[in-house]
């Protein structure tokens, strides 16, 4: 879209022309993203982002058992710890991924308990700090299994705003209830994202107000954002974004990983096999994440990490804590994020530049390591 | 380009470039009296080690420092800056510095790092005391 255009849209719920082009976009937005995970458009709902879309699932179930994993973004467990009654965590392997017996276990008890209970249950697709991808499918047929046994009120939500754009979705085949996608995690604007909600599955809206998105999110709709995020959607369709994730990215990460842990003995792979193609996350003992993240910084490279240091609220990430309950390997933990203009020299420059400042840190650390005599 | 980081330049200097720390083997600094303070699990832990000369006064001064940081830019920069100002100072002194020295000597540091990451006089303060308790004649108070 020009920028010239942009002056002549307008409320998209309103009847006059500029209105009515308004709403050709929104609507045109709404078709290419349900088509990309083959939804129905009447099944996409735009919000502000993936944090608004967990949310909203979350507040459908306020009051009902809701059983969301640990390592769940915040945006899923903090309305989940405030909403759910009761709020069931489901724990993690070291690898991240769920515990599915444990699911199992909670489901089988409220079959012979109480089947007439409404439970949401919220796994990711694919988490943000260590790249883990959950097993969907089987989760969905595990709700599939329990929902004919006699839990007619089960539902799956899953936060897919990590994983859209890296890995093939299709809501039918995954046979999902909800699911949270953003715009700016495949390069669209920030400040827009959606929710798939299946036709026929329950709902309530977050935000009252207005009629717009059917009834079920208020607020003027925003053509301009909509409009960023169907440009970034076709993006994706049109280079194929998903494959060129597995056959370029994913050898690249595999080669990092690798070569990190070669060059640095003592680094704790915290990436599962079974993961995103462009996360690789990794703790390195004695080092603290916040410091490799800034000597790192100053040669151009950016890195994130589970820290407590490093984060708002002082507290090591919770998915690390899930996953290896230990403190000191979330402090160290780092975060790759490869991009699909990630180039192999960029990748040998990081391994050039990251032994010495590990090894740095680690010498002038008071906590002593294998690479450190 | 300006300094993106959270931190001043002064905190950026001593995490880049920090003075009189200890690299590998710290045992190879010999030390009349160190102290360690801090926790891995909290994210930070300093420690200081020292040695005392007495001046023709009669006064204890601290001769040289040497330290080791686990923690973050803020921890190690704020280790560094202590040595720099431990050094050369009575024991008396020294003794007397605090966190609000460490974090105006360093031109601020954010208020949430300030709380935990500013350890280092703590350790110090435990150096001074080990290296006293040592000197003491064994039996006396």
């Amino acid at each position: 879209m020009e920028l010239s255009e942009t002056s002549k849209i307008g409320n998209p719920s309103s009847l006059h022309s500029p209105g009515s082009l308004s709403r050709n976009i929104l609507e045109n937005a709404r078709k290419t993203i349900a088509k990309k995970l083959n939804a129905r458009t009447t099944e996409i709902i735009f919000t502000s982002g993936g944090s608004e879309a967990n949310n909203t699932v979350i507040n459908i179930f306020r009051n009902s058992t809701i059983l969301a994993s640990r390592i769940e973004h915040p945006s899923v467990l903090k309305p989940t710890e405030k909403l759910g009654n009761p709020c069931i965590k489901i724990p993690v392997s070291k690898e991240g991924f769920i515990d599915k017996s444990f699911l199992k276990n909670k489901l089988e008890t409220f079959l012979q308990e109480n089947p007439k209970e409404k439970i949401l249950i919220s796994v990711m697709m694919a988490n943000n700090e260590i790249g883990t991808l959950e097993p969907i499918k089987a989760l969905s047929k595990t709700v599939e299994e329990y929902r004919n046994k006699g839990l007619k009120n089960l539902f799956l939500h899953t936060d897919a705003t990590q994983a859209f754009g890296k890995i093939n979705i299709d809501v039918k085949k995954l046979k999902i209830d909800y699911m949270t996608i953003s715009a700016h995690k495949i390069g669209g604007p920030v400040g827009i994202g959606a929710l798939f909600l299946r036709s026929g599955t329950p709902f309530a809206p977050l935000i009252l107000g207005g009629s717009q998105e059917n009834n079920r999110r208020a607020g003027t709709s925003n053509a301009l954002l909509a409009e960023g995020f169907r440009s970034a959607v076709q993006y994706t369709i049109d280079i194929e974004s998903e494959k060129l994730f597995k056959e370029k990215i994913t050898p690249l990460k595999d080669f990092l990983a690798k070569n990190i842990k070669k060059q640095i003995p003592s680094s704790i792979l915290l990436t599962p096999n079974k993961s995103l193609p462009n996360i690789l996350s990794f703790s390195f003992p004695a080092a603290e994440g916040e410091s490799t993240q800034l000597y790192l910084d100053l040669e151009n490279i950016a890195v994130s990490t589970g820290s407590a240091c490093a984060s708002g609220d002082l507290e090591p990430s919770h998915v690390i804590m899930a996953t290896h309950n230990d403190a000191e390997i979330a402090h160290n933990s780092v975060r790759f994020s490869l991009g699909l203009d990630t180039q192999k020299s960029d990748i040998d420059i990081l391994l050039d530049k990251l032994p010495p400042i590990i090894n740095r840190l680690q010498k002038i650390s008071t906590i002593k390591t294998k690479d450190v005599k | 380009m300006k300094n993106p980081w959270a931190y001043t330049e002064t905190v950026k200097e001593h995490f880049l470039n920090p003075r009189n720390f200890l690299m590998g083997d710290e045992t190879k600094f010999k030390a009349d009296g160190e102290g360690i303070v801090g926790n891995p699990i909290c994210g930070d832990q300093m420690l200081i080690k020292i040695q005392v000369k007495t001046r023709e006064n009669g006064e204890e001064y601290i001769s040289d420092i040497g330290w080791k940081t686990y923690g973050c830019a803020s921890a190690i920069a704020s280790t560094s800056a202590l040595s720099e100002l431990a050094k050369n100072r009575t024991l008396e002194d020294a003794d007397k510095i605090s966190a609000k020295e460490i974090c105006d000597y360093l031109g601020g540091l954010p208020e949430h790092k300030f709380h935990c990451s500013v350890l280092g006089h703590q350790a110090l303060h435990k150096a001074i005391k080990n290296y006293q308790e040592k000197k003491a004649p064994e039996g006396a108070s």
